[in-house]
């Protein structure tokens, strides 16, 4: 199997978005329609406030050649959160599922801390009106912190396999301060829970269901899920815990693993294997994949350099 | 109506010394017997930071069984750590609650963060003893109960009970942050979980008091006690502003129940408010019900919400 690259299909800083965002289309999740598919990702509004980051969510329909946007969000679909609340600075990113007449958003909330930068749960709302807007079923999460998952719950990916709903997630292992002024940095790996209705999950807890390649600093994130020739494939990515930002041999990378059985995951990260493009709007860092299969083709939505201040390209999947 | 009589304050924390981790405040006095003394753990404070901030710790006194106004020992150190950075305890333990579980002892604690746009949040954490409770090791780094849809943040005020095999763990629950004054106050409503081992929780997803004197009532403290065939549980409560006066501050209220789960307000039957002058003539809270020798005491706190230590007062009467 292998990636070949279909170029970048969105640039936030060429389209007007809801808002007030500039900059960043980060984390693509798809819906797809018989005439389109609907990107939903994240981009970020300045906080009069204090001028920190707040990530809402928007979209973008493209139509069935995937190349062609027609049509692009005029609002928020989901507002933030309320004051104390999990989602409170920002949502991002917000994986879509449909479910009977309805389409289930599994949010990822942030809210800012004092001694570390912040703290993420996932949450749930639900659309009626096929994805234009969202309403949250209650102002708490649904997957948080607990007792052997710390902090940092977040990034879920759902899936409906044989009447269950399976829960792809990242949790923290902890926060740690690296040299003596610098901020705490924070380590997250991948889990795994399951549901009977979408709502009250139990995990596997605390269980690191994908091996660390960079060793136990990886931090990994985003996981997405997809079936192929009777296998579930995994894409996410992973990166260093430190000195990720800027230092291109330590930033994100596409990370794959294969499962048989949802419970046992082999790491293959070369197939297949996307990697950078030198001189191009992905050439130092590859981050938050999105898989989907759509009219009997494979793809892959991804956000490059910058952790996608600058939009997400597509590529799709060929078998030698 | 009850008739408590008032036996006067019991415990002092400014006239402890030598623990500078216990400057001042014993809150949430919460009993454990033993053959020849009564243990309250009671939450307490190291003088505030540089910046008027508060961490808080929890800790014991030792109560002489035959003579409760007589001090027999106070713990040298915290029975349990702070949280390390980015976990939900990393700023305070408070409030706990202890009760015996075979060769062990249980401790269910709030555990306090700092947060950006609120100043706090608090979920629920458990640890355990294997010393007869002098000191405790936490279960997991994260909390045993934390936030969910309908309970979005504060949750707070663990009392851990069993009752005919089950376990019962009252407590409080965010449910909206007000601001006063350009300030955010939680207001908080009493809810109940249950588990048949203490650690894997169900929550009733209810509030299980009315709310009296206004919507936005804050409820705290839930100390439920069996006598007289039936189940009484005494609480305190605030209103939403203004609360650190007299007027609006903490009373303590009484409701009753056949079945735990349905609950019966009526205040007037509590028989324990204000006095008219001295150490709880502005308001009392945090009230526990506990036995001892045939009599059935009140551990509360008075004037600050308990600054200046805890008082007791014993029932003249039975509780039916």
């Amino acid at each position: 199997m292998r990636w070949r690259k279909l170029g970048r299909i969105f640039d936030p800083t060429q389209h007007a978005l809801p808002g007030g965002c500039v900059q960043f289309a980060q984390s693509p999740q798809t819906l797809p329609f018989e005439d389109r598919v609907r990107v939903y990702f994240s981009t970020r509004a300045v906080d009069p406030r204090n001028g920190k980051y707040l990530s809402h969510i928007a979209f973008a329909d493209f139509d069935t050649s995937l190349r062609r946007m027609i049509r692009i969000s005029d609002k928020p679909v989901i507002p933030l959160g309320k004051l104390g609340c999990f989602d409170e600075h920002g949502i991002f990113p917000m994986n879509v599922l449909r479910h009977g007449d309805e389409v289930y958003g599994y949010t990822c909330g942030w809210s800012r801390r004092v001694s570390v930068s912040v703290e993420t749960s996932i949450g749930l709302a639900i659309s009626r009106d096929q994805g234009m807007t969202f309403e949250r079923i209650g102002d708490g999460p649904i997957l948080t912190a607990s007792l052997h998952e710390p902090c940092l719950v977040g990034d879920g990916f759902v899936k409906v396999i044989g009447g269950v709903f399976h829960m792809w997630y990242i949790f923290g292992i902890g926060w740690s301060r690296h040299s003596p002024d610098a901020p705490p940095e924070r380590t997250y790996k991948i889990g795994h829970a399951v549901s009977a209705d979408g709502i009250a999950w139990t995990k596997d807890e605390a269980r690191h269901i994908i091996a660390d390649r960079l060793g136990a600093a990886e931090s990994q994130a985003l996981p997405t899920i997809i079936g192929l020739n009777g296998r579930h494939h995994m894409f996410f990515c992973y990166r260093e815990s430190v000195d990720f930002r800027s230092n291109r041999a330590r930033g994100y990378r596409i990370g794959h693993a294969v499962s048989e059985d949802l419970q046992n995951w082999v790491r293959q990260d070369e197939n297949p294997a996307l990697d950078v493009t030198e001189g191009d709007w992905d050439s130092d860092m590859l981050c938050y994949p999105h898989v989907f299969e759509f009219k009997g083709a494979v793809y892959l939505l991804y956000n490059g350099n910058e952790f996608g201040r600058y939009g997400f390209g597509l590529a799709i999947l060929e078998y030698d | 109506m009850f008739t408590w009589r008032k036996l006067g304050k019991v415990f002092t924390p400014q006239a402890v010394g030598g623990r500078p981790w216990l400057e001042e405040f014993a809150q949430a006095p919460a009993t454990l017997l033993f053959d020849d003394v009564v243990r309250v753990y009671f939450s307490c404070r190291p003088r505030a930071d540089s910046t008027g901030q508060y961490v808080s710790y929890s800790a014991y006194v030792e109560l002489d069984r035959g003579n409760l106004f007589e001090v027999k020992n106070v713990s040298d150190q915290p029975v349990l750590a702070l949280g390390g950075v980015g976990e939900f305890d990393e700023f305070g333990t408070y409030p706990i609650s202890v009760i015996r579980a075979g060769n062990e002892v249980r401790a269910y604690y709030a555990g306090w963060t700092r947060c950006e746009s609120v100043p706090f949040n608090v979920a629920i954490g458990v640890a355990t003893s294997r010393d007869e409770g002098r000191t405790f090791v936490k279960c997991g780094p994260g909390p045993i109960l934390a936030y969910s849809p309908d309970e979005p943040f504060v949750l707070s005020g663990p009392k851990i009970r069993r009752f005919n095999g089950i376990w019962y763990l009252w407590y409080i629950a965010g449910r909206k942050w007000k601001v006063v004054d350009g300030r955010a106050e939680p207001v908080y409503k009493i809810r109940m979980a249950t588990s048949a081992d203490g650690m894997h929780w169900s929550k009733a997803n209810q509030d299980l008091i009315e709310s009296r004197v206004e919507e936005d009532e804050a409820q705290a403290s839930p100390d439920v006690y069996y006598a007289g065939g039936k189940y009484h549980m005494f609480f305190a409560y605030r209103y939403s502003s203004g609360f650190r006066g007299k007027d609006r501050g903490y009373r303590i209220g009484y409701a009753s129940s056949m079945n735990l789960t349905d609950w019966s307000r009526d205040d007037g039957k509590c028989g324990i408010d204000v006095s008219d002058d001295g150490w709880d003539s502005e308001m009392i809270s945090y009230p526990h019900v506990f036995d001892v020798d045939g009599k059935i005491y009140m551990a509360y706190l008075g004037n600050q919400v308990g600054r200046h230590g805890f008082g007791l007062a014993v029932l003249e009467g039975q509780l039916e």
